[in-house]
Order: structure tokens, then C-alpha cells, then sequence
């Protein structure tokens, strides 16, 4: 083979995913010409969107990130939606590959009657607000005093934790501070987390409630027998797995424990081996039935909200695409020249770096296409610059985000590591250097 | 010196911290590789080299993924470790008191049994501290020269 031009590579998407992947293919192919599409002001995704902001180190990882635009290796073009402000079809044209690393944004809808009833909200719709995202509304909905949470994910124990929390649980985060702040004002006084699985066998890190038990807030108790039971296996050695459902039950009998003490913040209790059966009420939700071994139990709730996992959402050519083609954790060709990666290819699963090992496998797919010429470069793409000179002039780039990213730790108020701003154009504002920024108050 | 920098990650910041090293240590020793521990045998190791292993820590205070196949590989088929010299340093978060940086620690211990010695100090990064785990690891290095240029 000869030795292949410059390849023009667009990825669509700046979350961990487009990151990652974008990381592997500049390693393998330093003359590889990157640009990271978001339809975002800000890049990752996710990690600055999802990532619950009381855990800044988790956040952290931005920092491996932002290497990537450091040194110029890669474009960021932020505020351009793919697939509504530019064409799939005319991204194929100007770029020799296409990435979609979209994610996947909307929360899986919940399939028992009563799911539309006002007062059902999905965790996404909270954890964005909490996290200042643009498209959600600056307060959260009104909770109430009952809450149920459906779901033991790694998500639904973020909620729990906002749920518990009052507001020293802040100190050095970038919590948005209106949507906390509404709910800090009425609070609920009951929380019942429902999983269907057994305490051993639910989803979330067995570090995540440990981080609940160690918190002098809420008091908690497990009214069902799928609670904290023995894991042990019957034969053999304990594999990490065995270990992972060996110290989640522990956790939750440290959270349980009498000892632990009568902290103050909500009741919380914990419903292992339940599943929902319909969200009861008329006008709004007013409590939930489940089905705890065979028997019919209702809970009262004034608000339910579903932790139980995201979908694709159809709002642009790039989304319909995504949400109608299904997961393929083995492959993430669309064609050659088009690829998926992270969420968008493998379905909503998996913790941050799970998107780099799925990004490799990418990647590789990639490098293969290039190497065996299903992916011919040509030299002629003009990758960023074929795109319509308006596009490209509104596109946010690195050193504009870099300007926000300033303008949000300098004006955090004291207690807080940054002040997100919840609106897109005020942002795009602030990062062009707009001479009307709004200034915060003194 | 020859020098070899192992790296096992999961998220990919000792990936990082091997490469900045690797930059770093290519400036003044003309034998300095970087290499991934998912495509690193065991049977490669040997005293003619000096190694840096960098290598962070996932699920309740176990390897990263990418460390798994060479820590299994070494149990199936110990290697002879006498006259290998390491230097170690782990990646972890204090977030996670009980098992804090333990994941570099199951290298560690494995080399130890085959008669390899670590010299210098152990390094560790923690993610809770704002410390950028490369500038960790820089600070970190030239003690570990020094111990390594004293011949064992
Ligand atoms: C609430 C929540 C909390 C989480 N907390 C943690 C945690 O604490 N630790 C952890 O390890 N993992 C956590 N995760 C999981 C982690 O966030 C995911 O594994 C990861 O973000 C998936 O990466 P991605 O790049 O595929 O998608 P995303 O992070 O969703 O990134 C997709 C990007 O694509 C952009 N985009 C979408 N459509 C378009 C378009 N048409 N044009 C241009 N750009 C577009 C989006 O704006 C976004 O920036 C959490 C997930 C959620 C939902
Ligand atoms: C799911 C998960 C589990 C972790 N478990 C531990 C742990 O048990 N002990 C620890 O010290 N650090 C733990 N960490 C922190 C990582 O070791 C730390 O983030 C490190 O910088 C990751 O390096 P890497 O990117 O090279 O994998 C964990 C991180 C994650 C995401």
C-alpha cells in the first residue's frame, strides 16, 4: 500500500467516547486530521453533564482530555449539531471517516401504566438539571415529601445521595445552585428505592453506597428478605464478581445498621426484589404498586422518578440513525467510512472507562478499513474546511471554551469550583468574548 | 541505562503518565521504550533492563483490565526474576479508603516473589488530591535515577 495522505476524520460527539477515540486513532495515525463535533458550547459529554457534581473526581478526567486540543492534535467545533446544522450526507462528503459518538440522552421510558402521569420524571431530566446542562430547565420539578425511585443503578444512587444530602454535601463541587437550592427548600421526608434484583445482585458500585453509609444524613432500613443476604458462592475460589456482590451486600448492611445512627434527612427504604406494576393516581402521581414476592404492596408517592437506564432520542437525522439501529458491542461499522462509538454503539451501559476499551476496538476497525483500502483517502477531503463558511464561523473552538471554562471558575461563588451557566447562547456569548456578557452578581 | 515503562490502565492516565515519562526519560537515555502491559509477556522481563511500572487500580482495589492478561500469564508461567530491577508507581483514589492504590500492589507483590528488587520510592498518585498524575510522576523519577544509578 502507499503511504496514505492526510486522512480527514471527523468525530461527532466530545464525550468520553469521541475522546477516547480520537486519543487511539491520533496514536496510531499522528497525521490523522481530527475535528470533534458537539452540539455543545462545552466538550465531554457526559462527564461534565451526568457525572454527579459532588464527585469532581470523577470529573477529573477531563484533564486527560483536554491533551487532545492542547496541543492542536485535535479541532473542537462545539455548538454545531450534526445531522440538523450540517448533513450526515454533507459531513460524508468534506471528512474520509465519520464517527458518531452521540451518546445516548433520553431517559428509557418507563413500560407500566401510569408511566405519563405528571410527577414521573426521568433521572437524566434531574441529574442535568443538578449539572446546569443547557436543555434542561434551571429548577427541578417539585418532588414532595414521598418520593420513589425506580432503579440500583450507579444513576439511581446518585439521586438517592441529591435526595439525602442537604447543603454542606456541596463544598467544592459546581452543583447548579437554583435547581439544589428548590429542592433544599422542600425536601423529601420519605424516600423508597425499588430494584428488582437483590441487594447482592444490584447494579450500582458497591462504592457508591458505601459513599450513602458514610454520609451522617438519612436513616435506612430494608423491609424485604432480598436484602443484604449471604453472597458467598457455594464452590470455589471467589471471583471478582462474587467479591463485587460480596461487598455490596456488606455495604448495604453497614447502611442498615443500627449503629449507624439516627441521622437527620428522609426515611429511606431500600425495596430489593421489587418490581413496579403501575404508577398509581388521576391527575398526578399518588403512589406506586409493586410486586415484592408475589404480594401486592402500594407505596404513596408524590413524585416517582425512573433511574432505569437511557435511550436514543430522535430529534435530528444523527439521533434517528442512532436510536434506530441496535447495539453491537462487537463492531462499530456502520459502513465503511461511518462508525460508532461508546453508548451510541453498545447501548447504555457502562462506567467512563469502559468507553475507552470499546473506543479501541473502533479505532481498530478504522485502521483495518484503511489498511485493506475499504476506506480509500484520496488526499482531496477538505474535512473542516468544506463546511459552509457560516458553519465553520459559528463553530465554538478550544481556545473559546477555554475563555467559559475561565469565566465559570472565576465567578463560582465561594464553596463552589465552578459556576455553570444553563443557557447556550449566554455561553456561546461569554466564550466568543462578547462585550454584553451578563456578569454575575457581586 | 535500558529502560522499559509498563503501563496498565483502565481509563487511560497511566497511559498518559508512561508517555510523559517516556518523553522525559527519551531526552537523556537513548533506550527508552514505552509499552502496554495487555501486549507485554512476562517472559520479556530481564535484568538487562530497568523498569518503570506504572499502573492504576479498578473495581474493590484490583488490577485495571488491560493488567489482568499479564498478571495471569505470570501465575501460569512464573518468571525468573533475579537481577530485575523496578521502580513502581501506583494510580488510585482516596475516595476509595479501604483499597486505596492497591492495584500497582499485585504487580509489586508478584515481582518481589520472583526475586525481582524495587528500588526508589514507591510512587503514588491520589485522583482526590488536584496533583496532575504525570507532574506526580515527574516529580517522582529523578530519586528513583538515583536509586537505580547506585548498582545493586
Ligand atoms: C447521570 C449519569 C451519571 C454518570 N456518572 C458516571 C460516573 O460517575 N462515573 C462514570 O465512570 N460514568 C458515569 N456515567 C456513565 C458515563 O457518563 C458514560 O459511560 C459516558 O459518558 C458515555 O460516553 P459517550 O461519549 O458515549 O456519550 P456522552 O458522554 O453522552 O457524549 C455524547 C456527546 O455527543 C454530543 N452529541 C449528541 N448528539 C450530537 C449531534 N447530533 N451533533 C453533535 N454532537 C452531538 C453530546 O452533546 C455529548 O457531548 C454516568 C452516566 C449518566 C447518564
Ligand atoms: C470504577 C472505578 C473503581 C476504582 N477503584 C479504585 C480502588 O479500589 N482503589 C483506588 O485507589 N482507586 C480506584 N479507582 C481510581 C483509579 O485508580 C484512578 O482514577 C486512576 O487515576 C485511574 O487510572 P487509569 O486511567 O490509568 O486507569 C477506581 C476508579 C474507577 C473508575
Amino acid at each position: 500500500m502507499t503511504t496514505v495522505p492526510r486522512p480527514q476524520i471527523a468525530v461527532v460527539g466530545s464525550g468520553p467516547s469521541g475522546c477516547y477515540l480520537a486519543q487511539a486513532i491520533l496514536r496510531a495515525l499522528p497525521t490523522a486530521e481530527l475535528t470533534i463535533f458537539d452540539r455543545l458550547v462545552s466538550p465531554f459529554g457526559l462527564v461534565r453533564y451526568g457525572v454527579a457534581a459532588d464527585h469532581q473526581h470523577t470529573k477529573a478526567i477531563t484533564r486527560q482530555f483536554d491533551r487532545l486540543f492542547q496541543g492542536g492534535g485535535a479541532r473542537f467545533a462545539g455548538g454545531i449539531r450534526i445531522g440538523d446544522d450540517v448533513g450526515l450526507a454533507a459531513l460524508r462528503d468534506a471528512f474520509d471517516a465519520v464517527i458518531l459518538a452521540t451518546g445516548l440522552p433520553a431517559d428509557r421510558p418507563l413500560d407500566v401504566p401510569g408511566a405519563d402521569l405528571p410527577g414521573v420524571v426521568g433521572a437524566g431530566a434531574v441529574t442535568r438539571a443538578l449539572n446546569a446542562h443547557p436543555d434542561a430547565p434551571t429548577r427541578l420539578p417539585a418532588l414532595g415529601g414521598d418520593v420513589v425511585l425506580l432503579g440500583a443503578g450507579n444513576v439511581a444512587l446518585d439521586v438517592l445521595r441529591f435526595l439525602v444530602k442537604d447543603r454542606s454535601g456541596y463544598a467544592e463541587s459546581d452543583v447548579a445552585d437554583e435547581a439544589l437550592a428548590g429542592y433544599l427548600a422542600a425536601p423529601a421526608r420519605r424516600v423508597v428505592l425499588v430494584s428488582r434484583s437483590a441487594a447482592a445482585a444490584s447494579k450500582g458500585d458497591p462504592q457508591m453506597l458505601r459513599e450513602l453509609a458514610a454520609l451522617p444524613r438519612a436513616r435506612y432500613s430494608v423491609p424485604d428478605p432480598a436484602g443484604p443476604a449471604d453472597p458467598a458462592s457455594p464452590a470455589g475460589p471467589a471471583d471478582a464478581g462474587d467479591r463485587t456482590a460480596a461487598a455490596r451486600a456488606a455495604a448495604v448492611a453497614a447502611l442498615v445498621d443500627p449503629d449507624r445512627g439516627p441521622f437527620p434527612g428522609p426515611e429511606v427504604e431500600l425495596r430489593f426484589g421489587a418490581a413496579p406494576l403501575r404508577i398509581l393516581g388521576t391527575e398526578r402521581v399518588t403512589g406506586v404498586e409493586l410486586d415484592v414476592a408475589g404480594e401486592r404492596i402500594v407505596i404513596p408517592a408524590d413524585a416517582v422518578i425512573s433511574a432505569i437506564g437511557f435511550a436514543g432520542e430522535p430529534r435530528d437525522e444523527v439521533g434517528r440513525l442512532i436510536a434506530e439501529t441496535p447495539p453491537d458491542p462487537a463492531s462499530g461499522r456502520l459502513g465503511a467510512g461511518l462508525y460508532r462509538a461508546g453508548w451510541a454503539q453498545r447501548g447504555p451501559r457502562g462506567a467512563i472507562p469502559e468507553n475507552r476499551a470499546s473506543a479501541k476496538l473502533v479505532a481498530d476497525e478504522l485502521l483495518a478499513d484503511l489498511a485493506s483500502g475499504a476506506l480509500a483517502v484520496d488526499g482531496d477531503r477538505p474535512g473542516f474546511a468544506g463546511l459552509p463558511p457560516e458553519t465553520r464561523a459559528r463553530a465554538v473552538d478550544y481556545e473559546h471554551w477555554l475563555v467559559l471554562d475561565a469565566h465559570e471558575r472565576s465567578t463560582a461563588p465561594a464553596d463552589r469550583v465552578r459556576r455553570k451557566l444553563p443557557d447556550h447562547d449566554a455561553m456561546v456569548g461569554i466564550a466568543r468574548g462578547d462585550a454584553a456578557a451578563p456578569h454575575p452578581h457581586p | 541505562m535500558n529502560i522499559t515503562i509498563l503501563f496498565g490502565t483502565e481509563s487511560g492516565n497511566s497511559e498518559l503518565v508512561a508517555e510523559d515519562l517516556g518523553a522525559e526519560l527519551g531526552a537523556h537515555h537513548d533506550d527508552v521504550e514505552v509499552r502496554d502491559l495487555q501486549s507485554f509477556d512476562p517472559s520479556e522481563l530481564s535484568a538487562e533492563r530497568f523498569y518503570l511500572v506504572i499502573c492504576s487500580t479498578h473495581g474493590e482495589g484490583d488490577l485495571p483490565n488491560t493488567a489482568i492478561p499479564f498478571a495471569e500469564a505470570f501465575d501460569a508461567a512464573p518468571p525468573e526474576l533475579a537481577g530485575v530491577r523496578y521502580a513502581m508507581f501506583g494510580l488510585g483514589d482516596m475516595f476509595y479508603e479501604e483499597t486505596y492504590s492497591q492495584g500497582s500492589e499485585h504487580l509489586d507483590r508478584r515481582f518481589a516473589e520472583r526475586g525481582a528488587v524495587r528500588v526508589g520510592e514507591y510512587g503514588r498518585h491520589d485522583a482526590s488530591s488536584w496533583d496532575l498524575p504525570s507532574d506526580a510522576a515527574l516529580a517522582w523519577l529523578p530519586g528513583v535515577l538515583a536509586a537505580a544509578s547506585v548498582p545493586a
